[in-house]
């Protein structure tokens, strides 16, 4: 393998290795796309997801648009079925023939933070270009659309892509220019969302490829997926990055993706969908009704949704570990920040001088 | 519907969300907080903390 450094183009490598040498990114955090590859689903560990609201987060870093009049016409599933490279993929599956009305829109997107695209520049005369590039299958062929779009939803790029052969992997990358206009957070709030038609109706629906002062959610004449019962969608490899060409895709480290992951969602119950006995211990302080803190797995982006859960996985009830019991009424999380919370505050009222260990599992969401 | 909730301080930063039994901080970089905001702000009251 051979690396080149020089001062004009900095430090070369090869992308590809024919040899067997151990072979990265120059730059790390090339794609801005966190769970890419589709490996991680910690909410429903490969369960089918029926979208009955708006903004469902499915896999782990995944989200469902959905205007109501398309409610429950479409799933989620995190697939087996992959490409070479992948062992998984989101999969779309269409349950009705939809009227899409010119109101209607449904989407699948990931929303980057604006912390993790400080050095696109958008919002002015530096801004740079990005590629998106995905891996995509589907039983309809033609033209589908996306877009990318602001926090504010009012700046939007709508692209469009070719799927050529039905139930057929075939590998597709955009290249847009930067946005020089419009407010482009760089803060833990949504940074950028880029996300793929599903059924979009003539309201949110514009021409392909230039900025604008919109909230389009697709292309005009583009194919709605959610119009044709049963129709899938598969979507695996997806690469967000600077520059304007698609480069190969940015394999890191399982461990390395998940604590990604977990920056945005975690559970305790990982890899079950139930919690249970795999649980938190937490002490109880006597005659009050608090337990000691506990803190994340990983730091969150702001202060999370906290859930708490026991050995029945019921909401809100963790469990004694002495009877194994759980504690009647709705316990919740106290002071929670980002790195984890104080206490938990029980939904019983004990007796003095109680002393036992306190069971909790925990779900801590902090989403955009 | 929600629940004020005191924290060991007794403090209300926080609220429960009763329908899943989650305690929403109030952070205005979360999304459920923000949700919460927006309900409050369609007239809604939420129930006093015990």
């Amino acid at each position: 393998m051979t690396i080149t450094l020089d001062g004009t183009t900095g430090i070369t490598t090869p992308t590809t290795s024919t040899t067997g040498e151990f072979v990265t990114s120059v730059t790390s955090f090339k794609n801005r796309i966190i769970n890419g590859a589709m490996v991680f689903d910690q909410r429903n560990v490969g369960a089918s997801v029926t979208i009955s609201s708006d903004n469902t987060k499915t896999l782990d870093r995944w989200n469902s648009r959905c205007e109501s009049s398309l409610f429950n016409s479409y799933s989620v599933q995190q697939s087996s079925t992959a490409t070479t490279g992948f062992v998984n993929s989101l999969l779309v599956t269409s349950l009705s023939t939809a009227s899409i009305g010119a109101t209607a829109f449904a989407s699948q997107e990931q929303r980057i933070e604006g912390l993790n695209m400080t050095d696109f520049g958008w919002g002015s005369a530096s801004a740079v270009p990005i590629t998106v590039s995905f891996w995509v299958r589907s039983s309809l062929t033609g033209t589908f659309g996306g877009y990318i779009q602001n926090s504010a939803q009012n700046r939007a790029y709508v692209f469009t892509y070719t799927i050529s052969a039905a139930n057929t992997w075939e590998q597709k990358s955009i290249t847009i220019a930067g946005d020089t206009t419009g407010t482009w957070l760089t803060t833990n709030g949504i940074g950028l969302r880029v996300g793929w038609n599903l059924g979009t109706g003539t309201t949110f629906s514009g021409t392909a490829g230039s900025w604008g002062s919109t909230n389009y959610y697709s292309a005009t004449g583009s194919i709605n997926l959610l119009a044709t019962n049963g129709a899938t969608f598969y979507i695996t490899g997806v690469q967000l990055e600077k520059g304007s060409t698609a480069t190969s895709f940015d394999y890191r480290s399982i461990g390395a993706e998940l604590v990604m992951c977990q920056r945005y969602y975690e559970t305790t119950s990982y890899p079950s969908a139930s919690q249970g006995l795999d649980t938190t211990q937490l002490s109880i302080i006597w005659n009050a009704n608090f337990s000691s803190g506990q803190k994340y797995l990983v730091a969150k982006r702001a202060a999370p949704t906290v859930t708490l859960y026991g050995r029945t996985n019921v909401a809100g009830a963790p469990s004694r570990t002495d009877t194994g019991a759980a504690i009647t009424g709705t316990s919740t999380a106290s002071s929670v920040n980002s790195i984890g919370f104080l206490s938990v505050s029980l939904g019983q009222t004990l007796t003095a001088y109680s002393t036992f260990a306190l069971e909790v599992g925990y779900t801590a969401a902090s989403e955009l | 519907m929600y629940k004020l909730l005191k924290n060991i301080e007794g403090d209300v930063k926080s609220v429960l969300r009763i329908a899943d039994s989650a305690c929403v901080p109030f952070d205005p970089a979360n999304i459920d907080y923000q949700q919460y905001l927006a309900w409050l702000a369609e007239g809604n009251t939420p129930l006093p903390a015990e």
